[in-house]
């Protein structure tokens, strides 16, 4: 069947488990530190103080998009839906404000919806137990569908920022607020996976719903939480992004498909061998923002960019799978 | 076990489904008369090609339990591809199988690594689409292809007509034919179907499951090299954005069909695809505007999988089955 | 005195037309292990299942402690203090022995946002240990441990719970080596002397003499004896004759007449698969069917399926109609022409939700086409037909899908499928687990006939089956062959060679 993380095959349980040496655990981490270094080689602007900001400025929006995908991919499930309701938040707050309303009813309708599309999409899996990536790419969609018609097609301009443009926008040194902001909320989510329950469950349910049911935990609740959660999380960034952006824009969500996936997926590869974690998100994200401002130093093409970027998601693959080689039965019957 | 009390199965379905196109149709055409005008219906036939046959090589994916996210991708890095060799000067007979051999190799990779490897399909064709849309800029750095389109005969395509229905659409339904006698009239489809539907079964029967997987891939990159061919044939420019749109249609498309008639089949992804252009076509000729086109084959995909889904069916047959008398509901559990 | 831990009384289920169980009394007392015996089919499972609340009882009343309950699912068992270890246990590959032990009982309260502490969850961990030493390391994950460390994961995690009175294991050593089985009954005394209760399910004569206290054997859904184990042994009683009771002679058509006997079809000479069996060794010949008994674990499994080269083998060879052979997948066997009836025909036999048609011809879909490829359609329905007709397959429609059939009949298309492939031996894996009687007599009468034509060999984990049906026959435990020069005589033979690995002299 279909597979979204790389997990070893349950049948054959008895073989041994892959040594998860310091190379398949951190190599991640490592190229981070090479890709910088070798930029900052080439173009020492990548180390500038301004672009440093951007570097963390973008990440942390990023990074906030794809925190509740990360745990719902660390399920076992998948969620592509997340984009758009990245842009049906932003146009949401764009209208209302457009419309006269306050930031603050604006943008909290702007996380609401997302909420509600979360909602929707926990029902669909978690309820129903429909095929995860179908009823997401519906439901991303519809939601695409709706934060267009918002606009009528098109942008919508935002007159004033407001406070959430300056906090986007405020530095502190080379470190703009946000990104430690995101900082703190991503290491209270380490916290909720290592340390509580939570996290725990959601690795357990990847491996085996059955177990974790008979346990007396409800994988129906713990999956609705994680879809709701991934949906606000996906609709504040939307927020946010109308405040950086000074507009709402009904296609936002197409750039970050790919790279939000990217980077969860590669984050898995990182620390827990194919199981995504918010750890390895950071570092996947960090990856491909250091990647997508030194190649621009470097005046390579965003095509470029975008191959790479796919490379290195079948390189993180490669890596899951020969991680879990061994555990593989020799029968083809067993997939 | 009786049957009764499900939806109707089989050749029920089908009817159900010819009811529920002459109802929309039939609403259409209240709302708006020029519905069922010529102009219309062959506007109709048109955007249904290139939806119908990316969505057929899906189909082939889907029937073998797998799911491919990259043939737009592949699409839009075919269509460049084609444009750059009509560029070039070449022929057509070049360029269009180039296009197609480069689709070819991208399934084969996809179905390779996923069947023969077992790397985990969605993650793999979301990387090799990835890598696909962007070898998509490499040929103009990303500028749009037009040089020797005029002359390369290409447009032919998009205006050739055969008793009176575009070349296209005569090219759809003669591969959905094709195709329709190879899943359910030779071995291959049987060994296809077998493959999906129990993997184990079917090695234990002698079939060679990961060689069919790895076919199902090449399908759909092939059929999706058809489907921008004709999306390049209409509009006279290879664009590296050509073949983005494929991939939400399709999905619709086979999945609807297969909401619609039951199981996932050739047909059924005919179906799924005409309903949706035939609703597409009508909210539009209604004058609603493009940007909701998106999101109403995503309701409509979505009320199908979940209408349709089974166990919902099998609660409805329930509530049915109270109705009947208990030695015949007590016949239908075991 | 005081009340038994767990007394049923008169409990009856039935499934349809079927009496899985007639007025089952049992008591169970505080601190013994109690096995329970009987053939496949025979009533035990579904009666632990009543027990641990999976089916509901038609009739009758069980009690704990002295008070009576009702349970209408496994959680309210498990309130009650009765838990079940299930013969292949969920576990969470990646967890280690602790962390699947105490998988929703990490924190001090329950729910989704609590903290898990480390040092309090290592804590009663130990304090668990105490109570039942274990000498496995537990900080493993599942993923690397062995089968009885596994085994022993899911008892203590049923054992967490502290109110747990009631064991039942089903069928735990039905995986596990000699030295792994002494592991586990260490793990049984432990909870013996700590006044918990358990209900042992098992096919293995000796291990009842070397766990258990008390013994009771099932018989076509009846209890016919509970007794303590020492008594066996006093009153020198065969558990086999309780185990068996009738036998079921007239289901089975008359053996193979001497002179019917033809060439040999089939030399197996000192197959091995590592860990599965070892030296396997007969010959199969025209006209007579062999009979393989072995219970779950014995390698019966193992070897039909390396013949069939569904998994490698490390040596021997086969020798079919006189040439070698050596496949390496389901593909070359069949071409080489033999066939497997599997043991699990929902997975491995069928496409459930294909015909009739489609699943006869998938095993050879070379002689249901012809020209590129194309299928007779027409020449296979009428085949399927036929097959239909001789197997008496019922409904006798060939386009429905095969999922509404009745287990029985499933089994039959999995035969004429195997009809179809035109094999020259044919390998009927526990062919009737799940079949009617008449459909039992009808597929048992087919099996005579098939041997008539090609070699026929029954691998079954229910002695009379393997006994009733072979004219030869000899028995798997734990991968070695149990056979005599002069074969197995008697059906008591063949029992004890399965169960007890030994060959008696009745």
């Amino acid at each position: 069947m279909t597979d979204v993380i790389v997990h070893p095959s349950v049948a054959r349980l008895d073989t041994q488990k892959p040594k998860n040496g310091l190379v398949s655990r951190y190599w991640l981490l490592a190229t981070l530190v090479f890709m910088v270094a070798v930029f900052a080689f080439l173009r020492p602007q990548l180390v500038d103080s301004s672009n440093i900001a951007t570097i963390l400025r973008s990440s942390a929006l990023t990074a906030i998009m794809i925190l509740g995908l990360t745990w719902v991919i660390a399920a076992g499930k998948i969620d592509v839906s997340f984009m758009h309701v990245a842009a049906l938040g932003n146009m949401t707050t764009a209208y209302l404000l457009a419309g006269g309303h306050g930031w603050l009813v604006a943008g909290f309708a702007g996380v609401s919806v997302g909420a509600i599309a979360g909602l929707f999409n926990g029902l669909l899996v978690a309820v129903m137990r429909l095929q995860p990536l179908i009823v997401t790419i519906a439901t991303g969609g519809i939601c695409a569908s709706i934060a267009a018609a918002l606009g009528k097609g098109t942008s919508i301009r935002i007159a004033d920022p407001g406070p959430l443009g300056d906090f986007i926008f405020t530095n502190i040194g080379p470190v703009p607020v946000i990104a430690i902001a995101v900082a703190v909320l991503y290491a209270l989510s380490w916290y909720a996976q290592e340390k509580l329950t939570f996290g725990h469950y959601i690795f357990a349910t990847a491996q085996s719903e059955a177990a974790v049911d008979q346990a007396g935990v409800s994988v129906r609740n713990l999956l609705m939480l994680l879809f709701v959660f991934s949906g606000v999380m996906s609709a504040l960034t939307g927020v946010l992004l109308a405040a950086s952006l000074s507009s709402g824009q009904p296609m936002i969500g197409s750039s970050y498909f790919i790279d939000g996936l990217t980077a969860v997926l590669l984050g898995g590869m990182m620390l827990r061998i194919g199981k995504p974690n918010v750890l390895g998100t950071t570092t996947a994200i960090l990856i491909l923002a250091v990647l997508v401002s030194g190649s621009a130093l470097l005046g390579w093409a965003d095509y470029q960019r975008q191959i790479i970027k796919g490379i290195l998601l079948l390189i993180g693959v490669t890596v899951a799978m020969r991680a879990v080689n061994g555990r593989q039965s020799q029968h083809p019957e067993a997939s | 076990m009786t049957r009764t009390f499900t939806l109707p199965a089989g050749s029920g379905r089908f009817l159900a489904f010819l009811l529920l196109v002459v109802l929309v149709a039939t609403a259409f055409t209240l709302a708006e008369p020029r519905f069922l005008s010529t102009q219309n219906m062959s506007a109709v036939t048109r955007h249904m090609a290139a939806n119908g046959l990316a969505a057929l090589g899906l189909t082939f994916v889907v029937i073998v339990r797998k799911f491919d996210l990259s043939f737009a991708g592949t699409a839009c890095f075919a269509a460049m591809t084609i444009g750059y060799l009509i560029a070039l000067g070449q022929p057509l007979w070049i360029a269009i199988p180039a296009g197609i051999v480069v689709g070819a190799a991208i399934g084969a990779f996809n179905g390779v690594v996923i069947s023969y490897f077992r790397f985990p399909d969605i993650v793999t064709t979301i990387a090799t689409g990835s890598i696909a849309a962007g070898l998509a800029f490499v040929y103009s750095n990303g500028r749009t292809i037009f040089q020797n389109f005029m002359s390369s005969g290409i447009l032919d395509l998009n205006d050739a007509r055969v008793f009176g229905y575009s070349l296209s659409f005569v090219f759809l339904l003669g591969l959905y034919a094709v195709a329709w006698f190879f899943m359910h009239r030779t071995r291959y489809g049987a060994s296809f179907y077998a493959t999906g539907e129990n993997p184990v079964a079917a090695y234990y029967s002698g079939v060679p499951t990961r060689l069919y997987t790895m076919l199902a891939f090449v399908a759909c990159g092939v059929t999706c090299v058809f489907a921008v061919l004709l999306i390049l044939a209409e509009s006279g420019t290879a664009d590296t954005n050509e073949g983005a749109n494929l991939l939400m249609p399709a999905y619709a498309g086979v999945f609807l069909g297969t909401a619609l008639l039951g199981r996932t089949s050739v047909l059924a992804t005919l179906a799924g695809t005409f309903l949706i252009t035939m609703l597409l076509d009508g909210f539009s000729l209604l004058g609603i505007p493009f940007y909701y086109s998106d999101g109403v084959v995503s309701a409509i995909l979505l009320a199908g999988v979940v209408f349709f889904d089974a166990r919902l069916r099998e609660f409805l047959s329930d509530i049915g089955s109270f109705l009947q008398p208990a030695s015949v509901k007590k016949e239908k559990r075991s | 005195m005081t009340a038994p831990a767990l007394r049923a009384r008169a409990i009856s289920k039935r499934f349809g037309p079927v009496n899985a169980l007639s007025e089952v009394d049992f008591v169970l007392d505080t601190g013994e292990v109690h096995a329970l015996l009987g053939v496949n089919g025979a009533g035990k499972s579904t009666f632990i299942k009543i027990l641990s609340g999976v089916y509901r009882k038609d009739e009758g009343s069980i009690e704990v402690g002295g008070e009576a309950i009702d349970c209408r699912d496994p959680k309210e068992a498990i309130r009650h203090g009765i838990a079940t270890v299930q013969q292949h246990p969920e576990l969470v590959a990646d967890f280690t022995g602790y962390e699947n032990i105490f998988l929703g009982r990490e924190a001090a309260r329950s729910g989704l946002f609590s903290r898990i502490e480390r040092t309090d969850l290592s804590r009663r961990a130990n304090a668990l240990l105490k109570r039942f030493p274990v000498d496995i390391d537990l900080s493993k994950t599942v993923a690397e441990m062995s089968a009885v460390e596994r085994e022993i994961v899911a008892i203590l995690q049923a054992l967490a719970g502290d109110h747990i009175r009631v064991l039942i294991l089903d069928e735990p050593t039905s995986t596990l080596t000699e030295v792994e089985k002494t592991v586990l009954f260490r793990l049984l005394d432990t909870l013996r002397q700590g006044g918990i209760s358990v209900l042992y399910i098992t096919h293995r004569l000796e291990e009842v003499m070397e766990i258990a206290d008390r013994l009771s054997v099932f018989r076509g859904g009846r209890m016919v004896a509970s007794m303590p184990v020492a008594d066996v042994k006093a009153k020198n009683l065969s558990l086999a004759e309780l185990m068996l009771g009738e036998a079921l002679d007239h289901v089975f058509p008359p053996r193979a007449e001497p002179d019917a006997i033809g060439e040999t079809v089939l030399a197996v000479r000192g197959l091995t698969a590592a860990g599965a069996f070892s030296n396997i060794g007969f010959e199969l010949r025209r006209g007579e069917i062999l009979g393989i008994f072995g219970l779950v674990g014995s390698g019966a499994d193992e070897l039909a399926k390396a013949l069939f080269g569904a998994i490698p083998v490390e040596g021997g060879s086969v020798v079919l109609k006189g040439h070698t052979i050596a496949p390496r997948s389901p593909r070359e066997a069949l071409k080489a022409g033999i066939f497997l009836v599997p043991g699990d025909r929902r997975v491995e036999g069928l496409a459930l939700t294909e015909t009739s048609i489609f699943n006869i011809t998938l095993a050879n879909l070379k002689r249901a086409s012809g020209a590129a490829g194309i299928l007779k359609r027409a020449g296979n329905r009428t085949a399927s037909g036929e097959f239909a007709t001789r197997l008496s397959l019922s409904p006798p429609n060939l386009s429905m899908p095969v999922s509404g059939f009745s287990g029985g009949n499933q089994q039959k298309i999995v035969v004429a499928k195997g009809l179809f492939a035109e094999a020259d031996v044919y390998i009927f894996v526990e062919p009737t687990i799940g079949v009617d009687i008449g459909a039992r007599a009808k597929l048992y009468g087919l099996m005579r006939e098939l041997s008539g034509t090609a070699g026929v060999i029954v691998l079954s984990s229910d002695c009379d089956e393997a006994h009733g049906i072979a004219d030869r026959t000899f028995a798997l435990y734990k991968g070695r062959q149990i056979a005599p020069p002069d074969g197995l005589q008697t059906r008591n033979q063949l029992l004890m060679a399965g169960i007890m690995g030994e060959l008696h002299r009745d």
